[in-house]
């Protein structure tokens, strides 16, 4: 055996995973086919955002490190829905993407247990339907317990500009052809997504006086809880918008697009539409917003958030010429789009190892996601569960209510996707306890654990809690003066939608200083208070529910409103409980009620058997 | 659970001249071939074409009743299952013999709706539409069944589907505000202010309409009232066409009120005869007074009538001032015998109150007071085109109503909007439990439909 867990992609998923397998303390390989392009940003220089903030917060407070890195390498920091409650309130950073990736090579370089190695890995070794390691172009062989497959877009990568295409994982890098090949020959069922992203412009090409600048927060906030020196905003973006010209420019050239003139088949995400796609989806609006973001600091390149597109090179130039103060802008590299296998991710169990070949992970885009920050915390959560099952400890599965992390997982797996997925705060049942300022109070006692938050910032973390556990006695407590003379605890003059922390901060002593951080935790606490005791009452429910046991022997085929397919998976699968049955892939919620339903006229059937004498002579006293 | 086969009446009884027991399950058609032979014998049963024969006793084999049996095989039926039913006399005792023999050879009596529970179990109807069905056999009324009908072509399921719309739409243009916040895709609290509103219109409409729902499928209830020995127990009566209260020609022999449901042009009328207003002399009776009168200030109108062959008396009088803002409908009785009321000053005084000239005891006039009687007491304009049934779907609008309530309130108080969303949010469910459907991500549909969002 040459390691205990192989990582193939040294993607965000990869990276993640990589991390976290070697940290636990197994012997960990991460092979990629560019030791330069680790954890690089294929497209936007950005992490975070509404959902993907508060994920990236779930993976620092289980001791991964999107994280860290990001604060590390942030160079504009903003803190999205300011104006909101918590609950909905997320950090965004723009990246220095070369720094980014370059900070990463040095973290895993350093990691103990870890080996990075280059190659291009074209098979996975197999033996009695277990993944037993895997072999690179070259024919060399690695072996290992466990294997988790990274590979982001390039599983059989098609490029698109224009009409033209050609075979790539990524501009200018090599598509993973075998690799998918012997995937399916697996066995797996792989379906085509597409994606896209934009030109990069030359900063001194562009007229800057033309458009809005959005600068970052006055005090940048971190992503990671462990981030101790302060940020620095090092860049400011700017707001502009296409016009009737620029769409009618793009009007004339659809027949040139793969996607209008029908060449690409994969489907591309709603959310993330490429400009072809805005014009043609929204004929009514006049204009579209887009934003110019620095790629970094040593470097000219300025991505065009907003302008997606796999338009030919020369519309794409003709399309920024209508556009003032981009008119003589300089692509330095053209937008693309890009076709791409995925796997069907309801082909995974929730520790995100197949269900058909055991030891074989997935992880990140190739299970229809799109984003870094949803792929690293899936291959965090592979990388966790590899190294559990090959310590032979119980798998680590999070639940819809504990964290983003889990309705990410939750959804690909049982849900199924059709488009490239990404998360969002509405996905959450929820929300109001899935917050960035908890995070660390929902996961860090499972890092902890896991062996993934060191002792030393497990300590700083026991200390928050503790620190804020007083104030929050103390709010609770404290009295304060209204009108007429009454007076209501601090705790319940922030309750109300006017009570804002400023409010009550000369009643708070000093030694009970809290940092913005930790008001806005007390503050959702107490805003939410309500809700979430009523979400904790539903989710016992829900757990009385998905704990109902299924009747052994139960004739599935017996049961109304079942398709074969259902009967068929319930069948292999034989769940105890409903919560089992729920979470069998392809078993749909409307075959779970109906499912519950015959089991509940079963199980009153049979009481009603036993006690009918009983119950006769109750209904006549009852008449008396 | 659902592996026997369920067997019962399937036409109300007492209805009409013909009578269906229904049979479905599995072995439908291996038990009714014990209970009915064809008349050719040896024939084999075909798929959906009556075949005639006779039911018979299998312990005695003795035929008793020519009927029809039709197969219906399984999917394409209304459980789903096989399903075979017999047509036969309407006579309750013959029903029930069929049923009796029917348990005897292997089925068992269907529970209350059973059949319709199978037939949404195996994914047939939505719920609504199920419980339409339901109503449908029972109906009792022709303006319910009329209602049943529009439930079973999905009308309430179409109110519903909007209102299921209009919540996802108010909800995706929050949610979409919230999930893109550089985009200025806000939406103003007075927007979300009217969406509500309209939304808690539809709903208070629905709800309401359940009052109208429920008197309909109960009959609406008419009370006969006016001064003793008017005719009140005549028409009572003549209107039953048959004999029920004791008719006497001596004043207070109407000791307590009777009821009986008599039909119009299939809309039940529950008629109540109490006894006459005047004040009663014993206790019997001053029970059933009180008892009447409460009835018909209850009711859903009033038959008042006068003696016309008297001239009009100061009660009299009183008791129109006293029903005037009811439902009523003014008749002057016993117009067999002279009349001597002066019956153009008493319209003149009242023209609002329509009224009619009758017999009761020669039943002069009796169709055009039965005609009267439907367009005066059946409510036709509602407010609503649905109306709602059943007490359960009655509590879920009245949680979405309390739902949109509440939020209005919070966005009044100031509420920032991923608190009040969480209210929005709990509709979609219940609507879900009110037409059956699940369905997730439609809000995020909505949202990329409407919205030109994503970077
Ligand atoms: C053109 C384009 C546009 C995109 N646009 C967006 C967007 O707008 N929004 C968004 O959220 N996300 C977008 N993404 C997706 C985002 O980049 C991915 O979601 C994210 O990077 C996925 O992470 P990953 O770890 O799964 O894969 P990746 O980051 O793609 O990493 C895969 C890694 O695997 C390695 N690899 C591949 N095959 C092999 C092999 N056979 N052997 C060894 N190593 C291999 C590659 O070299 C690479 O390092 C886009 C991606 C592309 C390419
Ligand atoms: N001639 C005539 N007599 C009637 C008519 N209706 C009722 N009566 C008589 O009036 C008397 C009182 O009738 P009854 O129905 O008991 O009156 P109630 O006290 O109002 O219920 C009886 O003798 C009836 O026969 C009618 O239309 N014509
Ligand atoms: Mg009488």
């Amino acid at each position: 055996m040459d390691y205990d867990v192989i990582v193939v992609g040294a993607g965000h998923a990869g990276c993640e995973a990589a991390y976290v397998a070697s940290t636990i303390g197994l012997k960990t390989c991460l092979v990629t086919i560019h030791l330069e392009t680790i954890a690089q940003m294929s497209c936007n220089p950005a992490i975070g955002g509404l959902a993907k903030g508060q994920l990236v917060r779930e993976i620092d407070a289980l001791g991964g490190l999107m994280g860290r890195l990001a604060d590390e390498t942030g160079i504009q920091f903003r803190l999205l829905n300011s104006s909101r409650g918590g609950a909905v309130q997320a950090p965004r950073a723009q990246s220095d993407k070369a720094l980014y990736r370059l900070t990463m090579k040095k973290w895993l370089e350093d990691t103990p247990n870890l080996t990075l190695f280059q190659g291009i890995v074209s098979k996975i070794l197999t033996k009695s339907n277990a993944a037993v390691g895997i072999e690179t172009l070259d024919g060399y062989k690695l072996r290992s317990r466990a294997v988790i497959v990274t590979p982001g877009t390039f599983l059989n990568g098609l490029i698109h500009i224009g009409l033209q295409s050609y075979p790539a994982g990524r501009a200018n890098e090599p598509p993973s052809i075998l690799l998918s090949q012997n995937m399916k020959s697996l066995g797996l069922e792989t379906f085509r997504l597409k994606t896209g992203t934009p030109m990069r412009l030359h900063k001194n090409s562009i007229d800057w006086t033309g458009f809005t600048p959005q600068p970052g927060d006055k005090i940048p906030v971190p992503f990671s809880y462990r981030t101790k020196k302060p940020l620095k905003n090092r860049v400011v973006c700017h707001i502009g918008y296409t016009n009737s010209k620029t769409h009618e420019i793009i009007r004339q050239n659809l027949s040139f697009s793969p996607l209008y003139g029908g060449k690409i088949t994969g489907i591309g995400p709603r959310y993330c539409p490429s400009i072809e796609d805005k014009v043609v989806k929204f004929p009514q609006r006049h204009r579209h917003q887009f934003f110019l973001e620095p790629e970094g600091l040593d470097t000219s390149e300025i991505y065009v958030n907003g302008l997606s597109s796999s338009l030919p090179l020369d519309v794409q130039e003709k399309l920024l010429a209508s556009i003032p103060g981009l008119d003589k802008a300089k692509i330095l590299r053209p937008a693309y789009g890009i076709e791409y296998d995925a796997i069907l991710p309801t082909q995974l169990l929730p520790t995100l190892e197949t269900r058909s070949i055991a030891n074989l992970y997935l992880a990140g885009q190739i299970n229809g996601t799109s984003g870094y920050e949803e792929a690293s915390a899936q291959g965090l959560m592979a990388g966790i569960n590899a190294a559990l099952k090959i310590q032979e400890k119980s798998p680590f599965i999070l639940c819809r209510n504990e964290a983003y992390i889990a309705v990410l997982i939750d959804d690909l797996i049982s849900r199924g996707i059709e488009e490239p997925y990404r998360l969002f705060t509405s996905r959450a049942e929820y929300r109001l306890n899935l917050r960035m300022d908890n995070a660390d109070k929902r996961l860090t006692e499972y890092g902890y654990a896991l062996g993934l938050v060191n002792s030393e910032d497990y300590k700083d973390y026991q200390e928050k809690q503790a620190r804020l556990k007083r104030v929050m006695f103390f709010l609770e407590k404290k009295k304060f003066p209204v009108e007429n003379g009454e007076s209501i605890s601090l705790k319940d003059f922030l309750k109300k939608p006017e009570g804002k922390w400023e409010n009550v901060i000369e009643y708070v002593p000093s030694d009970m200083f809290l940092t913005d951080e930790e008001k806005r935790f007390c503050e959702s606490e107490i805003k939410y208070e309500g809700y979430i005791k009523k979400q904790e009452k539903e989710i016992a429910r829900i757990t009385k529910l998905d704990g109902e046991k299924i009747p052994r022997g139960i004739a599935y085929t017996n049961v109304p409103g079942l398709t074969r397919e259902v009967i068929e998976k319930l069948e292999i699968s034989s769940p105890r409980t409903i919560g089992e049955a729920k979470k069998i892939p392809g078993v749909t919620p409307a075959s779970i009620i109906n499912l519950h339903v015959a089991i509940s006229i079963h199980r009153k059937q049979k009481a009603k058997n036993v006690s009918r004498g009983t119950q006769k002579r109750n209904r006549n006293q009852k008449r008396k | 659970m659902l592996d026997d086969t369920i067997i019962a009446v399937s036409t109300p009884l007492g209805f009409g001249g013909l009578g269906v027991v229904r049979i479905s399950g599995h072995s439908a058609l291996p038990i009714a071939k014990k209970i009915f032979h064809p008349k050719k014998t040896r024939q084999k049963i075909p798929s959906r074409h009556p075949v005639l024969g006779y039911l018979l006793d299998s312990s005695s084999n003795e035929r008793f009743e020519e009927a029809y049996l039709t197969f219906f095989p399984k999917p394409h039926t209304y459980t789903r299952e096989n399903l075979v039913e017999i047509s036969c006399h309407g006579s309750p005792v013959i029903l029930e013999e069929v049923v009796r023999l029917g348990i005897k050879a292997g089925a068992r009596h269907a529970n209350p709706g059973e059949f319709t529970l199978r037939a949404y179990l195996h994914g047939r109807l939505d719920i609504l539409q199920a419980e339409a069905i339901n109503d449908l056999i029972t109906a009792a009324s022709f303006k319910q069944a009329k209602i049943s009908f529009r439930q079973l072509d999905g009308s309430l399921s179409k109110t519903t589907t909007v209102l299921r719309q209009h919540i996802i739409q108010l909800l995706s243009q929050i949610e979409a505000s919230i999930e893109f916040p550089d985009e200025g895709l806000s939406i103003s609290p007075k927007m979300i202010a009217k969406t509500l509103q309209r939304a808690e219109n539809t709903v208070t409409k629905l709800i309401s309409s359940y009052d109208l729902g429920k008197s309909l499928s109960e009959g609406l209830l008419l009370t006969i009232t006016g001064r003793a020995n008017v005719g009140k127990s005549t028409l009572f009566n003549t209107l039953l066409e048959k004999d029920r209260a004791i008719v006497t020609p001596f004043p207070g022999t109407t000791r307590d009120y009777l009821q009986e449901t008599i039909k119009i042009r299939d809309a039940l009328f529950t008629l109540t005869d109490m006894a006459g207003i005047d004040t009663p002399a014993h206790p019997v009776e001053k029970e059933g007074i009180k008892r009447g009168k409460k009835l018909a200030s209850a009711g859903d109108g009033i038959l008042l009538v006068f003696d016309a062959s008297r001239k009009e008396s100061h009660e009299d009088l009183i008791l129109l001032e006293k029903f005037q803002d009811k439902k009523v409908l003014l008749l002057f009785n016993k117009s067999d015998l002279p009349v001597k009321m002066d019956r153009k000053k008493i319209k003149h005084l009242h023209k609002n109150i329509p009224s009619l000239t009758i017999s009761a005891l020669k039943g002069t006039n009796l169709d055009r007071l039965k005609e009267m009687i439907f367009t005066q007491f059946v409510p036709t304009q509602t407010g609503s085109e649905e109306v709602v049934l059943h007490l359960r779907q009655k509590l879920l609008f009245e949680d979405i109503l309390s739902c949109l309530k509440k939020t209005k309130r919070m966005l009044e108080e100031g509420y920032s909007e991923e608190i009040y969303v969480e209210e929005i949010r709990k509709i979609i469910p219940i609507v879900g439990q009110l037409t059956g459907e699940i369905q997730d991500e439609d809000v995020l549909t909505r949202i990329f439909n409407r919205f030109c969002v994503g970077k």
